[in-house]
């Protein structure tokens, strides 16, 4: 069992090690962006990769602002795509399960907002529907995908792939879960920062 | 009703290597950050208006496009294809001809526009391709391509200028402490004197021969400013720019003047690390790096220095620098 507990924990720290830090470091400055000039923030995945995002939307749209809650100050606009169970069954029902993000995504997308896709395999169909209308929209996508990154690697605009061999699907979601965790901190450090700077009335 | 805007921009170092005359012998760099000053450009488009208006300082309504006497919005909507039935206005945080590269930031805001009216989604490089043919090809304005890549993209770049014309746009992934601390170290000071780029420029071109080695010297300087920054080592971005600006002031008679010097070398006694005189020189914008203790001495005395020389218009310009770059601000069909 030990054993286990020991190759499981390897794998992951190898993974970490591995994260292309350039890579999310452009997706923090395309988040900025997009704070700015009040642009969304949607997040989509399927199965795990969906409560991932459900946990990020409340991080970044709460979180991240829990010192400053009572403060008039603009925050983000974060969206879990769909935002009903009636929208992901009524789209998977009468239209089809691939159009599952892009279906509900059409409804509210702008250009100026910035869409967020959570794949592990990095090749759902769903989920690249999702990210092709983001470009019709100018829309910049990150891109989050495991294993060799697929598509979704390959056509987003901050490819935060989590390199590991096929269907290691536990790694790469906790580690997704990890880098989510990651942006959240950096930007509740910097709105923190810039209360403690007199930026903030 | 269409509303984009674009941000100016504070250029660092490298400026005048994006001149085609100098790129294309040699790459050149530049290393700019956009701020949150912004043009605006709102258009509207229907049977309902008659002929074209155009609204900035100055009010135009013609019949026929090229009839129009501001020269952007002219060659603009001729190159569209869009010859009646509208109406275009320009509003700006700040005036222009100060060095922050206000004449760029709009023609990508317009380009924007008239882009999303066509129908077209585009990219933000495009924009700024789109404005810089409109301005150096077809204007034949004598201006490099920084400005409108800085405008167009947003935040902090590293921009390379190939002798193939093409441009290379390196988005520098800056932490929050640095391009806030960058912030809390600089000062950006309006001088009161406004200046047409062109006739520097002009004459700054024709010098490019004679001065290759120094623009040599500005493009190698923009690397490592680029690390210092990465670091947040404002004293020594201060006095790199400082370097800098001694290299551009020798490139052509007008880019420095004795009452531009008196005003720098004032902020410099008072305590600035370094400085510069932004965008083509002659006048517009001061900026200086300092310890920030420093900053309410060096605003005196950059004061009275200014009252000494009657500079009415002289005020200091807080800022703070912007990821997003050129936006859509408003899309509505009806």
């Amino acid at each position: 069992m030990k054993d286990f507990v020991g190759e499981f924990s390897n794998h992951t720290i190898d993974a970490l090690r591995a994260l292309p830090s350039a890579e999310i470091a452009r997706a923090l400055v395309i988040l900025q962006a997009t704070y700015e000039r009040g642009g969304r923030i949607y997040v989509c995945g399927n199965g795990g990769s969906l409560a991932l995002a459900t946990h990020f939307v409340a991080d970044l749209n709460k979180t991240v602002f829990s010192s400053h809650l009572e403060k008039k100050l603009q925050r983000f606009q974060a969206i879990r795509l769909p935002s009903t169970e009636s929208e992901l069954t009524a789209w998977a029902n009468d239209v089809g399960y691939d159009m599952v993000f892009a279906g509900p995504l059409k409804n509210y997308i702008q250009e100026g907002d910035t869409l967020i896709a959570i794949s592990s395999s990095g090749n759902s169909q769903n989920i690249i529907k999702a990210v092709e209308l983001a470009h019709e929209y100018n829309v910049p996508v990150i891109g989050m995908s495991g294993f060799d990154g697929g598509a979704l690697n390959r056509l987003a605009d901050a490819k935060i792939l989590v390199k590991t061999s096929l269907g290691e699907y536990e790694v790469v979601e906790g580690v997704h879960a990890v880098i989510l965790h990651m942006m959240v901190k950096y930007f509740k450090n910097y709105f923190n920062f810039l209360a403690d700077n007199g930026h903030m009335v | 009703m269409i509303i984009t805007r674009a941000p100016l921009r504070i250029s660092f170092v490298g400026g005048g290597t994006d001149l085609s005359v100098f790129y294309t012998k040699e790459r050149g760099h530049v290393l700019s950050a956009a701020i949150d000053k912004y043009v605006y450009v709102t258009i509207k488009h229907g049977p309902e208006i008659r002929g074209i208006n155009v609204r900035y300082s100055e009010s135009e309504t013609v019949r026929h496009v090229r009839e129009l006497k501001n020269d952007r919005v002219r060659e603009a909507l001729l190159a569209s294809g869009i010859d009646d039935h509208i109406e275009i206005s320009i509003f700006s945080d700040f005036p222009g001809k100060t060095g922050l590269g206000s004449s760029s930031s709009f023609s990508v805001a317009l380009m924007k526009g008239l882009r999303l009216l066509r129908g077209d989604t585009v990219s933000a490089r495009t924009v700024a391709e789109d404005a810089c043919t409109l301005e150096i090809e077809v204007l034949k304005e004598p201006i490099g391509k920084q400005d409108h890549y800085a405008a167009a993209m947003g935040g902090f770049n590293m921009l390379t200028f190939n002798p193939d014309h093409s441009v290379e746009v390196d988005p520098l992934l800056l932490d929050f402490h640095k391009s806030v601390g960058l912030e809390k170290h600089a000062l950006l000071f309006f001088t009161g004197i406004t200046r047409d780029a062109r006739d520097i420029l002009s004459e700054q071109q024709n010098n490019t021969a004679s001065r290759f080695s120094t623009l040599s010297q500005m493009a190698a300087m923009v690397e490592p400013f680029r690390i210092e920054l990465l670091v947040g080592n404002f004293k020594r971005l201060g006095e790199m720019l400082h370097e800098g600006w001694e290299l551009k002031r020798t490139l052509a008679s007008g880019i420095s003047s004795s009452v531009i010097d008196e005003l720098y070398a004032a902020g410099r006694q008072a305590g600035a690390w370094g400085g510069k005189v932004l965008g083509a020189g002659g006048g517009g914008c001061i900026l200086f790096l300092a310890e920030p203790a420093a900053h309410e001495t060096i605003r005196s005395v950059m004061k009275n220095t200014a009252e000494k020389h009657n500079l009415e218009w002289f005020s200091e310009v807080p800022f703070q620098f912007v990821q997003s770059g050129v936006e859509v601000l408003m899309h509505k069909q009806k």
